[in-house]
C-alpha cells in the first residue's frame, strides 16, 4: 500500500508539475519555428525533383503507403503538400486553429516522409521525436495560451499547471528514452563491441570518408579528418565511451533541477550531433531544436523580448 | 480533458512506445532502433567508392529489342541519394538497414509473434523483381514493348583495409576490388506485373 502510494506520488510529481500554461504556449511557438527549418532541410531532396517529371514506382513503400495502396509518386503533389505543411506550421506557431494546424502538420509529414523513404526503402528516424512532440501538442491545451485562438477562449479560464506539465514531461521522457533505447538496440544487435575503438565508429569513419573517392596517392578526396581519426582507435575508444555515457545517462536529465547543468549536458549532446554530421554525414544536425522541451521558455522569451525592444529603441530612425 | 483521462492516455502512450522496444517494432512513428546500431565485427573494413560519373549516367540497361541505354536519377525523377541506394545496394541484393536490423538476433518471443519459421527472416525482398518492375513502370514500358527493360547492370569499386594496418596508420596497404551486378527479367514475374508490390 505504501509502495503504491509512493509510486502515485512520484508519478503525479513528475507528470503534473513544473510548467505553466504560458510555458506550453511558448514551447508550441518555438518548436514550430524550429520545424520550419527542419521540414525544409528534411524534404529538400523531394523538392529538387521535376514536378511534372516521371511518376516513380516505389521499390519499398513505407508501411502506411502499403496499407493505403499507394505505389507511385506524384511529384506535383509533393510540392502542394509541402506548401500546406509550411502554411500549417505557421498557423500552428500563431496558434490559429491550433489543433487543426497540428493535425495538418502531422498528416503532411506522414505523406512527405513516406514519399522520401519509399524511393529506396531506407526509413529514416529523424522525424520520430518531432512527431511524438506534435502528437502530444495535439492532445494538449497548447493552443489556449500565446495564440490567436486564446482570444476566443478567454471565458474558459487559464491552463492549470497539471494540464500544461504532462505533455511537456511526456515529451522529455520520450526524448530521454529514445537515446537510452539506442544503447539497448546496439547491445542487442552487435554487443558491447559496438563501442570498442575498432567497432562501428571506426568502420563508419572509413566508409563515410572513402566513399567520396580516393586520389592516386591513397588520400581521400573529402572528409580527410574522418579518415585520419579512424587510424586512432584509442581516441575512438574514448569517443565511444562518451557516446555510451551520454546515451545511458540521458534519462538522468529528468532528475536534474539546475538549468545550467541541463544546458551543459544538452550542449554536449548537440556537439555529438554536430560531430556525427561533420565526420560521418549523419543528418541529425538540426534535431537539437527539440531540446527546448527541457527548459521553461517563459524567462527566455521575456529576455528575448526585452533585448528585441531595446534593439528597436536603440536603432536610429530613418529621418536622422 | 479530465485528469483521469490524462492518466489513461499516459499509460497507453507508455505502453505503446515501450511495447515497440520490447517487440522490436520499427514502423514510423514508433521505433526501437536507430539506423546505425548494427555492426558485424571483422578483421577488415570494406568501403565502397562512389563514382560520380557512373551515378550521373545511371544503370546500364538492356531493352527487349536488344538495344542498350542508361537510366539515371533524372529519368526516374528521384533524388540522387535515393538513386545511389538503388545503384549501390538494391542492385546488389542488399536491403535497407531496417531489414538487416529487423532480421538480426530476433528473440524466440518476437519470432513466435510474427509467425516466423526456423531460419525464416523477418524481412526479405526480391530486389531483382522490384528493380525491374519499378524502373519499367516508371518509364511506362509494358512487357510487350520493344523498349521494355530486360536487364540492368551496375558496378563499383570497393577498398578493403585490414584493421591491423589502419591501427599502424598504414592505409597504403589496401586491396581494391570491382564488384559487378547484373539483374535480368524473368517471365515468371508476369502474373505479378499488374498488382506490383501490393
Amino acid at each position: 500500500m505504501a509502495f503504491s502510494k509512493s509510486i502515485t506520488r512520484i508519478w503525479n510529481q513528475f507528470f503534473f508539475t513544473g510548467f505553466s500554461g504560458e510555458s506550453l504556449g511558448l514551447l508550441r511557438m518555438y518548436i514550430g519555428i524550429g520545424l520550419l527549418f527542419f521540414h525544409t532541410y528534411q524534404f529538400a531532396t523531394v523538392l529538387s525533383l521535376n514536378p511534372v517529371g516521371a511518376m516513380y514506382y516505389y521499390i519499398e513503400p513505407i508501411w502506411y503507403f502499403r496499407v493505403l495502396g499507394i505505389q507511385y509518386h506524384i511529384p506535383a503533389l509533393s510540392f502542394v503538400i509541402y506548401a500546406i505543411l509550411m502554411w500549417a506550421t505557421v498557423t500552428m506557431i500563431l496558434g490559429k486553429w491550433t489543433k487543426t494546424s497540428i493535425l495538418a502538420v502531422i498528416l503532411c509529414i506522414f505523406y512527405l516522409k513516406g514519399v522520401r523513404d519509399s524511393f529506396s526503402g531506407d526509413v529514416h528516424h529523424r522525424y520520430i521525436i518531432p512527431m511524438q512532440i506534435l502528437f502530444l501538442f495535439l492532445l494538449s491545451k497548447c493552443g489556449e495560451v500565446h495564440s490567436r485562438d486564446a482570444t476566443h477562449l478567454r471565458s474558459q479560464g487559464e491552463v492549470q499547471e497539471w494540464e500544461a506539465s504532462w505533455p511537456i514531461k511526456t515529451m522529455q521522457l520520450y526524448v530521454a528514452s529514445f537515446y537510452f533505447w539506442s544503447v539497448i538496440a546496439k547491445v542487442q544487435l552487435a554487443g558491447w563491441v559496438w563501442f570498442s575503438g575498432e567497432g562501428q565508429i571506426q568502420e563508419n569513419l572509413i566508409q563515410r570518408s572513402v566513399r567520396w573517392g580516393v586520389t592516386d596517392e591513397g588520400d581521400v578526396v573529402k572528409n580527410s579528418i574522418s579518415f585520419a581519426l579512424a587510424q586512432h582507435p584509442d581516441i575512438i575508444q574514448v569517443i565511444s565511451l562518451l557516446v555510451l555515457a551520454f546515451e545511458l545517462g540521458f534519462p538522468l536529465i529528468l532528475l536534474v533541477k539546475s538549468v545550467k547543468l541541463r544546458a551543459l549536458f544538452l550542449a554536449w549532446v548537440t556537439l555529438f550531433h554536430i560531430s556525427t554530421f561533420v565526420l560521418l554525414d549523419v543528418n541529425f544536425l538540426l534535431i537539437p531544436f527539440v531540446y527546448l522541451i527541457f527548459f521553461d521558455l517563459v524567462p527566455i522569451h521575456q529576455w528575448l523580448k526585452t533585448r528585441f525592444s531595446q534593439l528597436i529603441r536603440g536603432r536610429p530612425s530613418l529621418a536622422n | 480533458m479530465s485528469r483521469t483521462t490524462v492518466h489513461f492516455i499516459l499509460v497507453m502512450y507508455l505502453f505503446v512506445v515501450w511495447g515497440a522496444v520490447i517487440f522490436r517494432i520499427d514502423r514510423f512513428p514508433i521505433t526501437w532502433v536507430p539506423m546505425y546500431s548494427n555492426y558485424y565485427p571483422s578483421e577488415t573494413i570494406s568501403a565502397k567508392v562512389w563514382d560520380k560519373e557512373k551515378i550521373a549516367n545511371g544503370l546500364l540497361v538492356t531493352h527487349q529489342d536488344g538495344s542498350t541505354s542508361y537510366v539515371s536519377s533524372k529519368d526516374l525523377n528521384i533524388p540522387q541519394p535515393n538513386f545511389r541506394r538503388l545503384y549501390y545496394e538494391r542492385m546488389f541484393g542488399s536491403g535497407p538497414p531496417k531489414h538487416h536490423q529487423g532480421n538480426r538476433n530476433l528473440s524466440p518471443l518476437n519470432r513466435w509473434i510474427r509467425g516466423l519459421k526456423e531460419n525464416e527472416p523477418n524481412f526479405q525482398a526480391d530486389w531483382d523483381w522490384r528493380m525491374c518492375w519499378s524502373v519499367n513502370q516508371t518509364l511506362e514500358y509494358q512487357p510487350t514493348d520493344p523498349k521494355f527493360i530486360i536487364g540492368a547492370e551496375a558496378d563499383y569499386q570497393v577498398r578493403v583495409y585490414r584493421k591491423q594496418d589502419i591501427m599502424n596508420q598504414d592505409v597504403s596497404k589496401v586491396r581494391i576490388k570491382t564488384i559487378h551486378a547484373k539483374i535480368q527479367w524473368k517471365d515468371e514475374w508476369l502474373p505479378r506485373w499488374e498488382h506490383g508490390l501490393l
